[in-house]
């Protein structure tokens, strides 16, 4: 190590930084630190060096560290989408939310050919829900630029539905299944809009088409599922939510709501024995215990119930946000 | 370096955050599909009247532009009562205060009905103009005197107010156990659990509230609404509690919390409490609406004890097990099955609870199929199933507010102030939205709370009295265009309390209840409306008392009020 301290002392910082990549590749990672903190000496504004430092500091679950480097690094360069859109994802590790938007928001600016990543990070990151708008402002945009790829209209969907704008999606849910029919995604999310628009004939037909065309795709038989037992179709609906769950066993949501249709049915035991499935596959989950005092409360037995029921009710407090849905931001930029 | 950025990029995205807690339970619902419009007139329309008849000060609730602690942003309750039996409804007006000096006037209010339209301040003269930070009202007849007495919430000691019959009421507020100077009291309802013929008191609590320990707006995520810094809570403060106090009938109450275990519960920051026997067992229940909590069912098991059985019975959560912000209830049949159902209206971006009782006190949440789901962008509040077109099917009335004043300045999809909503029953319990239809008056803006249902001018048809936040209450008179009969039935009890609270009436698939709160931390008219249709007659009147004793009356003309006395 000392050995390789003193041969680095003259050299040249775009080879410190180009070893110190080779270095961090092979994931010694203490050795490249080392190598880009010396080019940083030779040059503070050497922006390779800045960036894969941030960069590394940041996938070593860094943030804090990251921080002050990936803001150098766009200071040297303000129009690197990738730097800008590192350091809001650092910041937001470090729950400065408001830097976060900020430099994300440069992001955005700048012309580059990741509006996808981009329009990513801001469903799952940008503060997990608060600026959902923004998100859809950028699946706007995406689907300008992308309009040939199915991915960027169910990014765009998401998007939308997150930010509350029901047309943009429905729209965008129309179009991705006029362009690409033949896609199970495309099909099950107009069939989600029609079912909202009350044309749920329609919605029950696209879905159909959507497990048709790939039996391997759990969300269509579960969401049909949904429809049947909102209709009081309770016995219809059990075969495409079992369905659901042969293509994902721990699909919870599929058995939670097969576990409904049952209830509603008074197959009490047949519910008992799925909830006490369900509750093998995801023991912290609070409903299949309300579920089942709700089954033993029916049932006359009381005392099961009260044991479910606290259960049910401590775990919530564990959990407290298991329920619940983050908060689109409402507020335009 | 780009396949070290690429790397970046997705690992990026792939590392995610928790959901951060958020202090109050909300869920992301979108407006239901509403069904085509049935094209069946609407023949009621509201129209204020609150200036014209002399219902000019406002009632104060916190900061108006901005609210630093939740104790500012819940409002308070109203209240329809005939304090002086003169035959007229009078009016009630719980207030609140400030932070900073509130009016000297805010106080409570009592509005003497001159019966030509016109309201008497007579506040002061009659011994209810209280100040401090008011909250909710009950109303009963718990001396069994003939004279309707209140109960006020407080935060800190709560106020009852015994009605002397001379125009007057005492404080008799030593009567009942004191709370707690921190004890934020919400709801609070006259019930006779133990059928003695006596009315005891029910009382929630929303919080134990401490400005010197409550945090300020932003310190952490349950002082956030979707990114702005707002009061703190109720999630993350300490939690509140209920009370039940026995009637001695010596004029004073022994705290039963303990005994009766209703102290058992825990958790919940309880607002609205209903009173009505929800298991059909002939012993009166109690419902509660929690915020962001678990609502609470006591079950009253007939030895002087209750059971919380609100998971069980499935009207804690909606439908999928959430918890929800729950803040005011209505209660009735709304179906004509004969069993008695619950409205429950709670928090934005929630839909409100339909808990349709399938007998023996089960209940199944049908708000979507109801119709009721429309409007999910509402804060709802004050709430009633009320007849308003005299059709013979209950409707719902719903007033509505949001609690951060300061959505008013912020670039927002949502607002402050907002309309209330009128819902025709289409029969079986199934709605539709007649706002747009319901006047003027129902699509102007407020933050309203509290709401009571009556016939303020003996017309005939139910009208509406709202609190609205720092303003003036709104006084809807209902103006009905069609020749819909109808039948007003006062009970008064003699085994029972005389008040007749928890009796039911049933008048043709109609059932309703004599309830001493519900809405939202308001009282109503005792007086119980029944729409006829085009029925010449009501058809055999069927009443349950709250002592357990039913009795059948014969048949009466319509457009009348009658007084049924228990034999």
């Amino acid at each position: 190590m000392l050995g390789l301290v003193f041969a680095t002392l003259w050299m040249a910082q775009d080879e410190l930084a180009s070893q110190a990549q080779e270095l961090a590749m092979r994931k010694q990672y203490d050795q490249a630190i080392g190598l880009w903190q010396k080019a940083l000496q030779q040059n503070p504004k050497h922006f390779p060096s800045l960036f894969n430092l941030g960069l590394t500091y940041f996938n070593l679950k860094r943030p804090a560290d990251a921080v002050p480097v990936l803001e150098r690094a766009a200071a040297v360069n303000p129009k690197d989408f990738n730097t800008r859109y590192l350091l809001g994802a650092s910041y937001s590790q470090v729950n400065r939310v408001d830097d976060a938007i900020r430099a994300w928001r440069a992001a955005r600016v700048i012309p580059s050919s990741h509006p996808r990543m981009l329009l990513e990070l801001l469903i799952v990151e940008y503060g997990k829900g608060r600026y959902f708008n923004e998100a859809a402002e950028v699946a706007k945009q995406l689907l300008r630029d992308k309009a040939g790829e199915p991915n960027a209209y169910f990014l765009a969907i998401k998007a939308f539905q997150d930010a509350g704008d029901f047309d943009s999606g429905e729209a965008a849910a129309a179009e991705a299944v006029k362009r690409f029919p033949d896609l199970p995604r495309a099909n099950f999310e107009h069939a989600f809009y029609l079912q909202k628009r009350g044309a749920m004939e329609d919605a029950i037909g696209y879905l159909r088409k959507a497990i048709a065309l790939d039996s391997k795709y759990e969300e269509p038989p579960f969401f049909l599922g949904d429809l049947l037992v909102k209709q009081g179709k309770n016995e219809e609906a059990l075969g495409f939510l079992r369905q659901s769950i042969a293509c994902r066993a721990d699909y919870i949501p599929a058995r939670v709501l097969l576990s409904r249709a049952l209830m509603n049915l008074e197959r009490w035991e047949e519910a008992i024995a799925e909830l006490r499935t369900t509750i093998e596959m995801d023991p912290k989950h609070p409903q299949p215990h309300l579920m089942l005092s709700q089954i033993y409360f029916r049932q006359g037995d009381e005392a099961k119930a009260k044991v479910e029921r606290e259960l049910s009710l401590r775990l919530r407090r564990e959990n407290p946000t298991i329920l619940e849905a983050a908060q689109g931001r409402p507020f335009k930029n | 370096m780009n396949t070290l950025v690429r790397n970046l990029v997705f690992c990026a995205v792939c590392w995610s955050f928790n959901v951060k807690a958020q202090g109050v339970a909300t869920h992301n619902a979108i407006a239901e599909k509403r069904s085509a419009f049935s094209g069946i007139p609407w023949t009621s329309k509201l129209v204020d009247t609150a200036r014209t008849a002399g219902l000019r000060s406002p009632v104060i609730a916190g900061g108006e532009k901005t609210k630093r602690y939740i104790i500012e942003a819940n409002g308070s309750g109203v209240a329809l009562l005939d304090f002086d039996n003169d035959g007229f409804l009078d009016v009630f007006l719980v207030n609140g205060s400030r932070l900073d000096t509130p009016p000297v006037d805010a106080t409570n209010k009592l509005y003497r009905n001159s019966q030509k339209g016109l309201f008497e301040d007579v506040s002061v003269a009659a011994g209810v103009a209280q100040k401090g930070w008011g909250s909710g009202v009950c109303a009963g007849d718990y001396d069994n005197d003939g004279f309707t007495d209140l109960f006020v919430t407080y935060w800190g000691p709560n106020v009852l107010l015994r009605n002397t019959g001379k125009g007057k009421f005492v404080d008799a507020s030593k009567a009942v156990p004191a709370a707690g100077a921190k004890d934020w009291s919400s709801g609070c309802t006259f019930v006779d659990y133990d059928r003695d013929g006596l009315l005891d008191l029910f009382v929630t609590s929303y919080q134990k509230f401490d400005l010197a320990t409550a945090p300020l707006p932003g310190k952490t995520s349950n002082c956030e609404w979707k990114g702005m810094p707002v009061f703190c809570g109720p999630r993350g403060l300490p939690y509140g509690k209920v009370s039940l106090y026995r009637n001695k009938g010596d004029g004073t109450f022994a705290d039963v919390t303990a005994s009766s275990k209703i102290g058992d519960a825990q958790g919940f920051y309880a607002f609205t409490a209903v009173a009505a026997d929800l298991n059909e067992d002939g012993w009166p229940d109690l419902y509660v609406a929690s915020d962001s909590t678990p609502s609470l069912f006591f079950r009253n098991q007939k030895d002087g004890t209750f059971a919380e059985i609100g998971a069980e019975a499935g009207v804690a959560f909606n439908e999928h097990g959430f918890e929800q912000g729950g803040m005011g209830i209505a209660l009735a049949d709304c179906n004509g099955d004969g069993h008695l159902d619950v409205f429950k209206t709670n928090f934005a971006g929630d839909h409100p609870n339909l808990y349709l009782n399938r007998g023996k006190g089960v209940f199944e949440d049908g708000v979507l199929r109801a119709g009721l789901g429309v409007n999910p962008q509402y804060v709802g509040w004050g709430v009633g199933f009320v007849d308003l077109d005299n059709d013979g099917l209950i409707d719902v009335f719903q007033a509505n507010g949001h609690v951060y004043p300061e959505l008013e300045t912020a670039k927002s999809s949502e607002e402050y102030r907002n309309p209330r909503l009128v819902y025709r029953n289409l029969g079986g319990c199934r709605f539709e939205d007649v706002s747009h239809l319901a006047g003027a008056a129902v699509a102007e803006k407020h933050s309203s709370r509290g709401v009571a249902f009556g016939d303020i001018d003996n017309d005939g048809d139910v009208d509406v009295l709202i609190m609205n936040m720092n303003e003036p209450p709104t006084l809807l008179r209902n103006d009905v265009s069609n020749k819909n009969g109808w039948l007003r039935v006062k009970l008064q009890g003699t085994k029972s309390n005389r008040s007749a609270i928890g009796a039911e009436v049933t008048v043709g698939k109609q059932k309703l209840v004599v309830m001493s709160q519900t809405s939202f931390l308001s009282h109503n008219d005792l007086r119980l409306h029944f729409g006829l249709g085009t029925q010449a007659e009501s058809g055999v009147i069927r009443v349950r008392w709250p002592s357990g004793e039913t009795q059948e009356f014969a048949s009466v003309k319509a457009n009348q009020e009658i007084v049924l006395v228990e034999k």
